[in-house]
């Protein structure tokens, strides 16, 4: 209202307006950037369903004439272990395009693409002038034309499958965000002769089968070996003379020896984390409770003091809590407490009774037997007890032990009458169940830590 | 030594001939040719979801799911819904009409806000002084608003036009330039009013994309179908519940890669890093893309999303 209505005033008042609309203009283009720079529409692509990558691995290349059966070994055992990782699913040889690659040249990539490929693996096996074998390889990304992965290894000839695990574990790395668990091996039991008259030896061997060596004689019966973290050495339960014992074995030299020296039996030794240490179950009358060994001083420490059967102990990777089994509330089920002792929390409340826990060498599962209604399932829950997800089930499944990296569980299944158990893994999704071959019937299985 | 050539089976061969290469010529294959995709977006949504691509006016309420309307009658668009409704004939002016107040002057100017567009090409909205409001329905409101003038007795500057109390002067005859104020419409500007089949008294506002309609919903299904099958997501346990992968994407017209697709931001973890890989390799791997060149617009430049978060 405080318009003046003279055209002079007029004209200044147009010019104001039409600054303003100026303004405004300006404003509006503003307003459009803005909206710009607020990016491309965003589609949402919603939890696609896991599948295996498709991975091409040619032969590896002979360095020199007479290396090609090396060469073709190693792929075979790294094709071998990408495949029943099962997150990998290796295409046929014969679909190749190119059959062996140099490489030394960036690949053909169009080659690999039009069978499918995502990834390619290439490599070379040289003999060197002092008789060692020197390996090299390349995984390459098809379709981006990225080298992924390169390295080369030098070692001495007889050890070509354990180079081949590791560029196995190379690959499986680089392409799952997750460490392998190819270049380790498994101690196990191993069973021959009649069902009466069954004959326990103890046996180690890589983890996919291959070089099986027999640590004793079968004279004894022995259970439960297991893994040091940190030694060449496992522990084990050993049936000798008197009451059963716990033995601590040295794989590389053969030596053994008795753990601790106590009245009564002693059963179900596990290393502690930093493999300083052995935690074990001591009978005492009709109970038995948990004790720990430190291996240097040889002292003795009770954490648990009741009047049941506590068992089967396992730390948690950072060794600060443990889980067991007990039969304290009536039937067997899983416990967990504080590596020192202390009262303990129970944590398995479904159906049926649970034994034999591991906790995984990655922290976020415990494995264990689940035992009701006939059946043994092999299961893993969380640490805190939830999240319980049975991965197979059947007539005896037992023995969970955990691959270093949480993701495979190996265990052993006996179908009963005469035919006698085998190992077997499986993802702890629950996918993929795979026989591990092993030379007779097996049972007890025990993953060792990472070799390298 | 002549041959007997029956008339009749000449007859049908020729015919046979006929119609056979007659079927030849016609029957021939032709490449078969797909037309230039021009789908139609069909979307399924609801009268909620309608109502938000409607297009809205600038003073009404942002929530309102209806249009406005002020009149059942057939729907008819109406441009700009600001000014008051004019439906009964317009008021003729005559000499009768109140001298201008201060209030009636200032009209024309400061009813109009200024968006930029109406400064352009819409001339009836620009407020120029000398310029009459052009109004279809008014008989003629310059010739009205001259006599008017005429009538009038004293030429009123416009500064005493802002007094209160019109002074009446002797009438004389001289050109001032102020007169041509009273050549201004003084009258609100009209409009019809806005039609519809259901009463709605409040207005909305719409939305900021107004009328254009997001197809994203189309497209995307198509581009989310198709990368799929490339996609070998790794296995990832219990961490991989939170990750999430977003590029930016620019296809060509034939739905190929315009270039490298750009992951927004660095993986911090080592499975966070494979999954975008494996979700760059189905990108790369998948193209050419078959989406609906019609919103080749819209899908040129998009970011999708690979996520494992459940929302």
């Amino acid at each position: 209202m405080t318009d003046k209505n003279d055209l002079p005033a007029m004209t200044f008042r147009l010019d104001r307006r039409q600054m303003l609309t100026g303004i405004a203009a300006l404003g509006v283009l503003a307003g459009s950037r803005g909206a710009l720079a607020q990016g491309p529409k965003k589609i949402v692509i919603p939890e696609g369903d896991f599948a295996p990558v498709p991975i091409a691995i040619p032969n590896f290349a002979a360095g020199t004439p007479g290396d090609t059966e090396v060469g073709v070994g190693v792929t075979q055992v790294i094709t071998n272990n990408l495949k029943r990782s099962g997150l990998f699913a290796p295409i046929d040889q014969a679909a190749y395009i190119e059959k062996s690659i140099n490489i030394d040249a960036p690949p053909n990539l169009n080659n690999w693409k039009s069978i499918n490929a995502q990834a390619l693996v290439m490599g070379r096996m040289t003999r060197q002038a002092n008789g060692r074998v020197k390996a090299e390889f390349r995984l390459y990304d098809v379709n981006t034309g990225q080298q992924l992965a390169g390295n080369a290894y030098d070692t001495s000839a007889e050890y070509w499958r354990r180079i081949a695990h590791i560029i196995s574990d190379q690959i499986y790395e680089r392409m799952t965000g997750e460490k392998g668990y190819f270049d380790t091996r498994v101690v196990f039991v191993d069973e021959s002769g009649s069902a009466e008259r069954r004959v326990k030896r103890l046996a180690l061997m890589d983890q996919d089968g291959a070089n099986v060596r027999y640590l004793t004689r079968g004279a004894d019966l022995v259970l439960t070996p297991r893994f040091s973290p940190s030694t060449q050495e496992i522990t084990y339960m050993e049936f000798g003379q008197g009451d059963p014992r716990v033995y601590l074995l040295n794989i590389e030299t053969g030596q053994r020896e008795i753990v601790g020296n106590f009245p009564g039996m002693s059963f179900s030794p596990r290393f502690s984390p930093d493999g300083q240490r052995i935690i074990m179950s001591l009978q005492q009358g009709g109970n038995s409770n948990l004790f720990v060994m430190d291996l240097r001083s040889k002292s003795l420490t009770r954490l648990t003091d009741t009047p049941a059967i506590d068992t089967s102990p396992s730390y948690a990777p950072d060794g600060s809590q443990l889980c067991f089994e007990s039969d304290r509330g009536g039937k067997p089920q899983i416990y967990v407490m504080a590596a020192t002792g202390g009262p303990a929390q129970r944590i398995s409340f479904g159906d049926g009774t649970y034994s034999t826990p591991v906790w995984s060498p990655r922290g976020d599962y415990i494995a264990f037997t689940k035992q009701g209604g006939g059946q043994f399932a092999i299961g893993i829950m969380k640490t805190d007890g939830s999240g319980e997800r049975i991965l197979t089930s059947g007539f005896h499944n037992e023995g969970p032990t955990f691959a270093p990296n949480g993701r495979v569980v190996m265990f052993f299944r006996d179908p009963g009458g005469n035919a006698g158990p085998s190992l077997f893994t499986i993802d702890v999704s629950g996918r993929n169940e795979l026989k591990v071959p092993t030379p007779g019937f097996a049972s007890d299985p025990a993953w060792s830590p990472l070799l390298s | 030594m002549k041959v007997k050539v029956d008339k009749t089976l000449a007859a049908s061969i020729a015919l046979h001939v006929l119609v056979i290469g007659w079927g030849l010529v016609t029957f021939s294959t032709k490449a078969f040719v797909m037309p230039e995709e021009d789908s139609v977006a069909v979307d399924v949504i609801s009268d909620d979801q309608l109502s938000h691509v409607m297009s809205g006016q600038k003073d009404g309420k942002k929530n309102n799911p209806k249009p406005l309307v002020e009149k059942v009658a057939e729907a008819k668009p109406v441009d700009d819904a600001v000014g008051k409704i004019d439906d009964k004939k317009p008021p003729v002016v005559t000499d009768t009409a109140p001298p201008p107040t201060p209030k009636v002057e200032e009209k024309p100017e400061e009813k109009k806000p200024d968006p930029p567009k109406k400064v352009e090409n819409k001339p009836k909205e620009e407020p120029k002084p000398d310029e009459k409001k052009p109004d279809p329905v008014k008989p003629d409101p310059i010739a009205e608003a001259i006599k008017k003038e005429e009538k009038k007795p004293p030429p009123k500057p416009v500064q005493q036009a802002a007094k209160p109390p019109p002074e009446q002067k002797p009438k004389e005859r001289v050109f001032d330039q102020s007169k041509i104020a009273a050549l201004l419409d003084k009258r609100d500007p009209t409009r019809a009013s806005i039609t519809g089949d259901t009463l709605n008294s409040t207005a909305a506002l719409g939305t900021s994309k107004g009328k254009a309609a997001d197809n994203s919903a189309t497209w995307g299904a198509m581009f989310k179908q198709q990368v799929e099958r490339c996609w070998k997501k790794p296995y990832g346990g219990i961490e991989a519940q939170q990750t999430e992968a977003v590029f930016d994407v620019k296809l060509k017209r034939d739905g190929t890669l315009e270039g490298m697709p750009v992951p927004e931001g660095t993986p911090s973890t080592p499975y966070l890093r494979v999954y975008q890989e494996s979700a760059l390799r189905a990108i790369i791997e998948c193209q050419p893309y078959k989406l609906p060149a019609a919103f080749f617009e819209e899908w040129k430049y998009f970011a999708p999303v690979f996520t494992e978060r459940k929302t």
